[in-house]
């Protein structure tokens, strides 16, 4: 194979986006090397410049006629792209949030950004690899960099204790991944490209092994998107890390983890479809119960933060069990809307912790009297996270509990829809702390609140990214026809989920025949609720 | 059973209870110190039972990065962190014992169970020998070249943050040494943990 | 122009909430301004609206999200016009009636556009999907209302409110995906052929989950208890706006969707619905007459009144849909009449006590006029001819009596009692001797007692003159009441000749059932 027909093969194009991002990284490292302090002046904003251009590059990705590039590692078809895009995107806002922040606290913000682009990166090579050693090598880029990201206030111990933890159950969860892998690997007879396992494995036919491939994986996916019960780590992770890093965790670490769930279990496990299902139906209703029973009982932001993150994996995994086109659509778009929701947020945390210093809900109390901006964005954040119309999040939810529907998960759909009555009830208590109180009432940090100002170096950046988080929350799902539109057309132009859509299909038009007795147990349990 | 079937037979035989007898040490050892040189026998029995497999750059590999890398590592950390304190013995801590055996055990039983029931599909070729280095290699810059060079970038990112984690934090500009709540979240700790979270740093 | 009616509080609540801090005195002559212009244009609708014709009017159609098949789809018919002028009418007296020293007249201003628009928007919905959209917009702001600007129990009484409501919400949301997931159809409009598609178990179902979810909204016993609670922390203008126009998205919801789309389920619960009306009544009636406290009262006979709402549901004869249109909009106008002034004795004495209140009808130093106009409003509500009350209530009764004659009967015993309690009422606070302690109260104004007078008139004209509150559902509910009718006719087919007659009887009696210019 001589050099100028292997460039033709491996197709690096399709990579520009990544490649941008590691040239940003390593100029972001370069430059602060050379200039020290002065450097955290300009670091982020190149960072942001080169995460948009590679945002620009991605649009440009759009289906392409060649998306499988070095020789099948890395698949950069439509769906890929859309799951590569929201990563940069939690990346982007991230980082405007995270100046500030990470200035205040005293340590050096360009190794912050230069670890973060890391992950970042991690988290695009996941969405798109198709081949068991890129698939492991992305999935460890984004999770060391994580650790790293967690520990990153290192005086805390708060923070070194979130470090430990995430480490230590992140590295057995990767080992269980990375032994569910070495099964497929040799169930397949040595091959290491999804598809090519898929074929193999078709041919081999039901075994335990596969059985056993398919829990360690589950095992692997269902960490990283925190899904009951292997979410243990995420509230205690969540409240010791810094709170950018925990933004991007929620999103991006949980969208390349949805990317992954996606690709490896449709396009690996097409024989075990229905094991899966059912193993995901289960932890989705666990999730979604769990999550948001235990957010109800929360005191600090960041703590009811990281539960609600647990409920709202839940909800997106409807999306994914549904299995139909519109069942990952759905399940895009609502990582999209997650991702403006549950960012601008954080960037309310955010601003209120850098303001008091606290992240207590019981802080939050009189806020309204102070800072009705923050008071105004952070609702609008919650309310959508709860599904109120017309925000956003209410259609996200529309979108996937339609979808679930239509595909026949009717118990799945009706446990999300009375969760996300409790979801309502979380979310509002805050938005009542913050704007119900009476200036009697208010908290002794409001009291204190200082005077708003935009002045301090690196708010301008956050102020951008929380404005720009919350037009985008209260818009988006009133214009979601097009945004929605885009995410089929994702689906349906990317080839690795064909084939699964084609057998979707078939099962719902079995499923249509016989059409009496669903429904009706299930209203019984909706009223047997009351 | 020709001569070389046997020593190999032979050898598979040491080398495997010479790895499980040096595993089971590990878990049971009370001397945390011996449990790190008994973790090397088993990284060299397993180094072993590649070059029986006619793999020999992994066990060289395997030599190289979990003995003479990861082991002596691990033996760094323990040196550094001796602390000789005596725990208070937990009660009942032989149900604790049990349940680890019975859940160990299970786990074994059902992994064993896996590996027989079923049906492999081993590849038939020869296997490479001391071509491996080469094939490796050519993987290496073919179809496992994202990976390869991603790798890089992973490790770039470890060493800065091995950095990061590890230096004295001296603010260069002000020649200060870091303040009381420098390199700590803003947010206050809750209450109940506010004891333990000033005063340590690493 | 519909769009006009939904869209104009919405950029007004926009305007309100984007007001600087210096100015937000302004918000109330903003949101004035815009509630007045909306009953401007609902009167204009008002004036170009076609009786004769059952259907929908004033369409507007706009494709929103195909993806899941909502479409932005309003129109109005005789059932949601009267409600929509309620509505518009309502909203400008509540500002009116609101102090102008309120506390946060941003956030408060804002919060009523939010609702006028989204029930509105409810009562022009033609699509299921854009109806519970605009149903839950109403949850937050009222939340609010209640919550910030209510009694010293405010926040149980506004968390308790909040649950009952977005359960109502999922339950509602739960009903619409089923009826439009089972059905196969790919679009949520409303259209009356959906059902068909469904089994008759699967049609019970999905309507028990309608009349679980509005019932709560309505309510009905017993799934009320959120309801005495709110109105008795509710500030007096959000008490009016509750009991006003709240109350009846329940009632509207269930008659549109529960009759007018599972018209044949209708037919198996509608003896269950009954039973229900006569406990709401009979319950709420009841608990009314042994209240103390004025507002709950109130709230009680609320709920004995909504009884008569599902009642004449239930029976679902044009008769009866006519009379059910008109309770809402009757009820609407005395309940907030009454909450008014019961809100003015709570602002000058600080009390809703009865047994602590009396004599308010000194001429000296009472409120007589505010004692007139209770005695007017509590006499429209228990059904005194030549009132509102008499004209909805008369159309329900004759109109159910046919179907179900014991209900009947019992909710006219409910009629009685709220003679009964109001009698009592009236009795105790504004007749005997006037307290020393409340010899030096502050007058009520005249400007305050607009509102009032406007309601009282209104009042005072529909019950003489019923055939402007009737005549705009007749032909709407004609085509509705013929739903239930082809429904029943459908249903009793299979059976024997002794069935077609019945059949013809039912629908001879339906047909018949007196016009109009009968009750003039």
């Amino acid at each position: 194979m001589d050099v100028a027909n292997l460039a033709s093969q491996l197709n690096v194009g399709v990579i520009l986006p990544e490649g941008i991002v590691i040239l940003t990284l390593l100029t972001v490292l370069i430059v602060d090397i050379i200039r020290g302090r002065a450097a955290n002046a300009i670091t982020p904003y190149i960072a942001i410049g080169g995460l948009s251009a590679s945002l620009a590059a991605l649009c440009l990705q759009w289906n392409i006629a060649n998306p499988v590039s070095f020789l099948g590692s890395f698949n950069g078809d439509p769906l890929s792209v859309v799951f590569r895009a929201i990563v940069v995107l939690s990346a982007a806002f991230t980082i405007l949030m995270s100046i500030r922040y990470v200035e205040r606290s005293g340590t050096s913000l360009g190794e912050f950004i230069t670890i973060l682009l890391t992950a970042t990166l991690g988290g695009m090579f996941l969405c798109g690899a198709s081949e068991l050693v890129m698939i492991f090598v992305a999935l460890e880029t984004l999770s060391i960099s994580s650790y790293l990201l967690t520990g990153y206030m290192k005086r805390d111990s708060r923070s070194n204790e979130a470090a430990l933890k995430y480490l230590l159950i992140g590295a057995s969860s990767s080992a269980l991944f990375l032994y569910g892998v070495s099964l497929l690997y040799g169930l397949s007879g040595g091959e290491t490209q999804l598809g090519a396992i898929a074929a193999n494995l078709t041919a081999g036919g039901q075994s335990l092994g596969l059985i056993m491939a398919l829990v360690f994986v589950i095992a692997g996916v269902a960490f990283k998107i925190s899904a009951v019960p292997f979410h243990q780590w995420t509230p205690d992770v969540y409240e010791g890390s810094p709170t950018p890093v925990v933004a991007f965790l929620s999103v991006g670490s949980k969208t390349a983890g949805f990317a992954l769930a996606v690709r490896l279990l449709v396009v690996v496990f097409p024989l075990l479809a229905d094991e899966w299902h059912f193993v995901f139906t289960v932890l989705a209703m666990l999730s979604m119960i769990l999550g948001n029973m235990v957010a109800l009982a929360q005191t600090s932001m960041k703590r009811l933060l990281a539960y609600s993150s647990i409920g709202q994996a839940g909800f997106v995994m409807i999306g994914l069990i549904a299995g139909t086109e519109v069942g990952y659509a759905s399940m895009i778009f609502y990582l999209l809307v997650y991702l403006f929701m549950n960012l601008g947020g954080f960037a309310c945390v955010i601003l209120f912790s850098l303001r008091t210093g606290t992240d207590q809900i019981s802080e939050y109390s009189g806020l309204y009297h102070k800072d009705p901006l923050i008071t105004l964005c952070l609702s609008l954040c919650l309310l959508s996270l709860g599904g109120i119309p017309p925000l956003a999040g209410f259609f996200g939810k529309i979108y996937l509990f339609w979808a679930g529907w239509q595909a026949g998960l009717y118990p799945l759909v009706l446990v999300g829809l009375v969760t996300s009555v409790i979801s309502i009830y979380y979310y509002i208590r805050v938005v009542k702390m913050m704007v119900v109180r009476e200036p009697q009432e208010m908290s002794d940090a409001v009291k204190n609140y200082p005077k708003v100002s935009w002045d301090a170096p690196g708010l301008k950046p956050l102020q951008v990214g929380l404005v720009i988080s919350v037009v985008a929350t209260t818009l988006v799902g009133v214009a979601s026809n097009p945004v929605f539109t885009l995410a089929i057309d994702s689906v349906e132009n990317s080839p690795a989920l064909s084939a699964s859509l084609a057998k979707a299909k078939e099962k719902s038009a079995i499923a249509v025949l016989p059409k009496d007795s669903p429904s009706l147990e299930v209203t019984k349990v909706a009223s047997a609720k009351l | 059973m020709n001569l070389a079937e046997g020593v190999q037979l032979v050898s598979f035989i040491i080398l495997t209870v010479m790895m499980l007898g040096a595993a089971l040490a590990v878990v049971l050892s009370p001397n945390i110190v011996y449990s790190a040189f008994l973790l090397g026998g088993v990284f060299s029995a397993m180094a072993g039972l590649y070059l029986l497999l006619n793999a020999s750059f992994v066990a060289a590999a395997q030599i190289l990065v979990y003995v003479g890398a990861i082991n002596v590592l691990i033996l760094f950390a323990i040196m550094l962190v001796n602390k000789r304190e005596d725990f208070a013995p937990v009660k009942y801590a032989w149900t604790r014992k049990i349940v680890t055996a019975a859940v160990c055990g299970g786990l074994f039983l059902l992994l064993g169970t896996t590996i027989i029931t079923t049906p492999w599909a081993i590849d038939s070729t020869a296997a490479a020998g001391d071509e491996a280095i080469y094939i490796l290699g050519e993987h290496f810059f073919t179809d496992f070249l994202l990976p390869f060079e991603l790798v890089s970038v992973l490790l770039l990112m470890a060493l800065i943050g091995a950095i990061v984690l590890a230096r004295r934090d001296i603010i260069p500009d002000s020649s200060n040494v870091v303040g009381q709540d420098d390199l700590k979240l803003p947010e206050k700790p809750r209450e109940l943990v506010s004891a333990g979270a000033d005063g340590e740093s690493s | 122009m519909l769009s006009a009616l939904i869209w104009i509080p919405f950029i007004a609540a926009l305007v309100i909430a984007l007001l600087p801090q210096q100015r937000e005195k302004q918000a109330r002559t903003v949101a004035g301004v815009a509630a007045g212009l909306a009953l401007a244009l609902s009167i204009v609708v008002l004036a170009q609206f076609d009786i004769s014709l059952a259907g929908f009017q004033f369409q507007e159609t706009l494709s929103w999200i195909d993806n899941i098949g909502l479409s932005y789809n309003i129109g109005i018919d005789g059932i949601s016009l009267p409600l929509v002028m309620l509505t518009t009418l309502l909203i400008v007296l509540v500002i009116y009636a609101t102090g102008h020293d309120i506390e946060r007249p941003r956030l408060y201003y804002a919060m009523i556009m939010m609702i006028a628009g989204g029930v509105t928007g409810v009562f022009l919905a033609r699509d299921l999907l854009l109806f519970f959209l605009f149903y839950e917009v109403e949850l937050i702001p009222l939340y609010l209302l209640i919550a910030i600007w209510g009694g010293k129990n405010r926040a149980y009484a506004s968390t308790k409110f909040l649950i009952y409501t977005a359960v109502s919400g999922v339950l509602l949301l739960a009903s619409i995906l089923g009826i439009v997931g089972l059905s196969g159809s790919g679009s949520f409009t409303v259209d009356a052929s959906i059902a068909q598609a469904l089994s008759s178990a699967q049609q019970i179902t999905l309507l028990l989950g309608l009349v679980v979810a509005f019932g709560i909204k309505i309510p009905m016993v017993p799934l009320h208890t959120w309801l005495p609670d709110a109105h008795t922390e509710a500030s007096t203008p959000v008490s009016m706006l509750l009991a006003g126009i709240l109350l009846k998205l329940g009632t509207y919801g269930l008659l549109r969707f529960g009759l007018g789309l599972l018209p044949d389920a209708w037919d198996v619960i509608a003896p269950g619905l009954a039973v229900v009306a006569v406990i709401s009544t009979l319950y709420g009636s009841l608990n009314a007459i042994v209240q103390q406290d004025m507002k709950k009262l109130v709230a009680y006979s609320s709920i004995g009144h909504m009884g008569y709402i599902i009642l004449g549901m239930a029976a679902a004869t044009e008769l009866s849909i006519i009379g059910t249109v008109a309770q809402m909009v009757s009820h609407g106008v005395i309940s907030a009449l009454l909450f008014l002034l019961v809100g003015f004795i709570y602002s000058r004495t600080g009390t809703r006590d009865m047994n602590v209140l009396r004599g308010f009808l000194n001429p000296e130093r009472g409120f007589p006029l505010v004692g007139s106009l209770m005695i007017l409003g509590v006499m429209a509500s228990s059904g005194l001819p030549g009132m509102v009350g008499f004209v909805a209530e008369f159309c329900i009764f004759r109109g159910s009596f046919i179907t179900f004659p014991l209900q009947t009967l019992l909710c006219i015993v409910g009629t009685g009692l709220t003679s009964v309690y109001f009698l009592l009422m009236v009795n105790r606070v504004f007749f005997g001797r006037l307290p020393e302690q409340f010899s030096n109260i502050p007058r009520v104004s005249f400007r305050e007692q607009v509102p009032a007078a406007v309601l009282a008139s209104l009042l005072v004209m529909f019950g003489l003159q019923p055939h402007w509150l009737l005549e705009w559902t007749e032909a709407s509910a004609h085509a509705m009441a013929m739903l239930q009718v082809k429904a029943l006719a459908e249903v009793q087919q299979p059976d024997e000749s002794v069935a077609m007659v019945d059949n013809e009887a039912i629908a001879s009696t339906v047909l018949t059932a007196p016009s109009i210019e009968a009750v003039n």
